[in-house]
C-alpha cells in the first residue's frame, strides 16, 4: 500500500517541509508508589471512560493551587483545561489566537512553538523593537526577566496574547498575569511530563477566552487520557 | 418546525445552530438532575473488559510508560495491521498504521493533511457534526450529501456524483453511520468506489463502530476493494469496540506518505497518544475477543428493547442496522426535536440528543442511545411517554 501521487500533493506544499517537533523524551521508569495508587484505584472504580471536557476537576483545582503558590494568582477551576501535554496546549492557542499572516514573538524558547507556528502559517519575531502584525506573544521562565518586562510593557500598548509557559523552565516569580494591563490576556500553560513523562498530561489556564480554547481543545481530542489525569493527581497530591 | 418556544433558555437556543456545542450543553444541563437518565453520548456504558484492565496495570507496576514514537507503539501498529488484514481484508502493514489520541484527533489530523483550503469533502447527512470541525479547521468546504429514511439513511452513490465538483478532494463514509444507525451496504460501497477511481477522489472511511453490526447486515471496509488501499483513509479506534472511551486511543491506516505525513502533524500538535493507553490497546487487540461477542448481544437485546417500546409510543425510526442509536421521527409531536429533548430533559429527567446536535435539517429526529441497562431503558421510555403523548395529543 504505497501512496499514489495525489496523496502526496499537500503533503509538498504544507507539511513536508515542516521542521521536524521535538518529540516528548524519557525512559520507563519505576513510578512513584503514589502514583501507582491513584492510577490503580481509578481503574478499579471504572475511569476508563471519558472524562468531563474541562478534565477531571481535583486535577484542575491542583493547577490553580499551584499557580496560586507559586505565582500569587487567583484563578478558578472553570479556567482550566487539561490538555494533551504541553503540546496541545500552545497549539490550540496558537491556531484560536493568532490568524494565519500574523506574528508570534518569542524570546529564548522558541524552538518549543516554531513547527506550530510554521504550520499555521504563522511568522516567528525573535526580536523586540517591533510589535507591528504581532498576534500572540510566547514567553517562559528561561527568558531574560528585564526583557521579559520590557516585552510586556510593549504589550500591553496593544491587543496581542500572552502564552507563559511554565513547562519550559522552573517557575519564577514573575507571572505576566499580574502586568495590570493585561487582564484577561495571559494563557499559562504547565505540564506533568517531567516526572510522568509519556502520561501525556498538560493543561492550560486563564484568560477571557479560556472557554474558547476549551471548546478547541474538545474538537481535536475531546478529552484527555482519564487514567493518565488521575496519575497526575496522585502525582500533584505528593 | 421552528424554535418558538419561550420556555427554551436562552443558553440552549444561543447554542441551536452548532451540533457539538448543543450536545455539550444538553450534558451541562443534566448535571441539575441528579436522577438523570442520559441517553445521549455515545460512551459505552458497559465495563472495559477485565483482560484490558489487567494488562494496564501491569504496564504501570513495571514503569513501562515512557513515551512512544509520534506514529505509536511499535508493537501496537504491528497488531493493528494485523487486524486490518484478518478482520477487514486490507492489505497493510504496521508503516501504513498511525495511533491517534480518539477517533476525534484521527479525523483532525487527516483534515490538516489532506485538505488544502477550499477543497471540498463530501459527508452523507444527517453527520456527527465533528466532522465539520475538522474540515473547517483545515481550510475545507463541507457538502452535504443528502439521505433519507426510506432509504434506511444508506447512502446512494447518485446523490455522491451529483455533489462532485472540480473542488472535491474526498468522500467522507461512516458506517455504521453515528447519528443514524444506518450501514452502506456492500453493493452500494462498491458503486462509491467506483466513483472515487473515475473522479480520482480519497476515500476516508469512518469504521469506529463496525464491530456492531445487527443480523442480515454486514460491515464491509471499502478499502478492501482493489485500487482502493492507495485511496482510502480508514479510520477506527478502540473506544466503542472495547468500552475503553477514556483512553483514547484510535488509529488511521492509509498509504505510508500520508501516515508519516500525519505523524509529523501530530507531533507539532499533540504528541503520542498516551503510552499506558496504547498498551492497553495492544491488549484489546491481540487478547480475547470474547467481550466484543458478549457487548454485542447486550446491545442486540436493548436495541429490540427500545425498538418495541418506541413502537409502543407509536413513534417511527429509522432501522437500526448497526452502532449504539434510534434515529427516531419526533414530528408527530409538532414540536422541534430542540424543544422536545430539553422538555424531556427538564420534564422527564432523560438525556436525549436533538436531531439538530447532528445538522441543521433534522428537527424532526432525536437519536436516543441505547448505552443503559434494560431496567434503565424501560424507566426512560416510561418517563418519555406522557411528554410525547401530551405534545402529540396538541396536534
Amino acid at each position: 500500500m504505497n501512496g499514489p501521487q495525489q496523496l502526496a500533493r499537500p503533503l509538498a506544499q504544507r507539511v513536508a517541509e515542516l521542521p521536524d517537533a521535538a518529540a516528548p523524551s524519557g525512559e520507563d521508569n519505576p513510578l512513584p508508589e503514589t502514583v501507582q495508587q491513584a492510577a490503580f484505584e481509578a481503574l478499579a472504580r471504572g475511569e476508563t471512560h471519558y472524562t468531563d471536557r474541562p478534565g477531571i476537576l481535583p486535577l484542575r483545582k491542583q493547577a490553580v493551587n499551584w499557580l496560586g503558590s507559586h505565582y500569587g494568582l487567583e484563578l478558578g477551576a472553570d479556567e482550566v483545561t487539561i490538555t494533551c501535554g504541553a503540546t496541545e496546549a500552545r497549539f490550540v492557542a496558537l491556531k484560536q489566537l493568532v490568524a494565519p499572516g500574523k506574528h508570534v514573538l518569542a524570546l529564548s524558547s522558541s524552538h518549543y512553538i516554531e513547527a506550530a507556528a510554521q504550520l499555521l502559517g504563522l511568522s516567528l519575531r525573535q526580536q523586540v523593537d517591533d510589535f507591528s502584525g504581532i498576534g500572540v506573544v510566547y514567553l517562559t521562565a528561561a527568558d531574560d526577566p528585564e526583557l521579559v518586562r520590557q516585552v510586556l510593557d510593549q504589550a500591553a500598548t496593544t491587543d496581542c496574547w500572552i502564552l507563559w509557559d511554565t513547562s519550559v523552565a522552573p517557575a519564577a516569580g514573575l507571572h505576566p498575569a499580574h502586568h495590570p494591563d493585561l487582564t484577561g490576556r495571559v494563557i499559562s500553560i504547565g505540564s506533568f511530563s517531567d516526572a510522568l513523562p509519556g502520561w501525556r498530561v498538560g493543561w492550560m489556564a486563564g484568560s477571557k477566552v479560556a472557554n474558547k480554547l476549551r471548546a478547541y481543545k474538545q474538537s481535536m481530542t475531546i478529552c484527555s487520557t482519564s487514567i493518565s489525569q488521575w496519575a497526575a493527581l496522585g502525582l500533584a497530591e505528593l | 418546525m421552528n424554535l418558538t418556544n419561550p420556555n427554551i433558555p436562552e443558553d440552549v437556543r444561543a447554542v441551536a445552530s452548532n451540533g457539538t456545542q448543543l450536545r455539550y450543553k444538553m450534558m451541562e444541563l443534566t448535571v441539575q438532575y441528579p436522577d438523570a437518565i442520559a441517553l445521549g453520548r455515545g460512551d459505552p456504558d458497559l465495563a472495559t473488559p477485565a483482560h484490558i484492565i489487567e494488562a494496564t496495570t501491569a504496564v504501570i507496576r513495571q514503569g513501562r510508560t515512557a513515551p512512544t514514537p509520534v506514529a505509536g507503539l511499535p508493537e501496537l501498529r504491528e497488531a493493528v495491521a494485523h487486524k486490518l488484514q484478518r478482520d477487514n481484508g486490507i492489505a497493510a502493514d504496521a508503516r501504513n498504521v498511525i495511533i491517534t489520541t480518539g477517533g476525534q484527533e484521527a479525523l483532525f489530523l487527516i483534515m490538516q493533511v489532506l485538505l488544502d483550503p477550499g477543497d471540498e469533502v463530501l459527508v452523507p447527512d444527517p453527520r456527527y457534526t465533528s466532522y465539520d470541525e475538522a474540515i473547517d479547521s483545515a481550510g475545507g468546504k463541507i457538502v452535504l450529501i443528502p439521505t433519507d429514511h426510506a432509504d434506511a439513511f444508506n447512502l446512494r452513490p447518485e446523490a455522491v456524483e451529483a455533489a462532485i465538483t472540480p473542488r472535491t478532494k474526498a468522500i467522507l463514509l461512516i458506517s455504521p453511520s453515528n447519528p443514524t444507525s444506518g450501514i452502506i451496504t456492500e453493493e452500494r460501497l462498491r458503486q462509491i468506489a467506483e466513483i472515487a477511481i473515475r473522479h480520482n477522489l480519497i476515500v476516508i472511511s469512518d469504521e469506529i463502530y463496525e464491530k456492531f453490526v445487527y443480523s442480515p447486515w454486514k460491515h464491509f471496509s471499502i478499502a478492501s476493494l482493489p485500487n482502493m488501499a492507495e485511496r482510502t483513509i480508514t479510520l477506527n479506534g478502540f473506544s466503542k469496540s472495547y468500552a475503553m472511551t477514556g483512553f483514547r486511543v484510535g488509529y488511521v491506516s492509509a498509504p505510508v506518505n500520508f501516515i508519516e505525513a500525519m505523524a509529523k502533524v501530530k507531533a507539532i500538535t499533540t504528541g503520542p497518544a498516551a503510552t499506558v493507553s496504547q498498551w492497553a490497546a495492544h491488549a484489546a487487540v491481540t487478547g480475547p475477543q470474547d467481550a466484543i461477542a458478549e457487548f454485542h448481544r447486550i446491545y442486540s437485546e436493548r436495541r429490540q428493547m427500545m425498538m418495541d417500546g418506541l413502537r409502543d409510543l407509536r413513534l417511527d425510526f429509522s432501522e437500526p442496522r448497526g452502532a449504539f442509536f434510534l434515529w427516531t421521527n419526533s414530528s408527530p409531536t409538532g414540536i422541534h426535536a430542540t424543544e422536545l429533548a430539553y422538555l424531556l430533559l427538564k420534564e422527564g429527567h432523560v438525556l436525549i440528543f436533538p436531531g439538530t446536535a447532528f445538522g441543521e435539517n433534522w428537527g424532526g429526529y432525536l437519536r436516543i442511545s441505547i448505552l443503559q441497562s434494560t431496567d434503565l431503558l424501560r424507566e426512560a421510555l416510561t418517563r418519555m411517554a406522557p411528554i410525547i403523548a401530551r405534545y402529540r395529543a396538541n396536534t
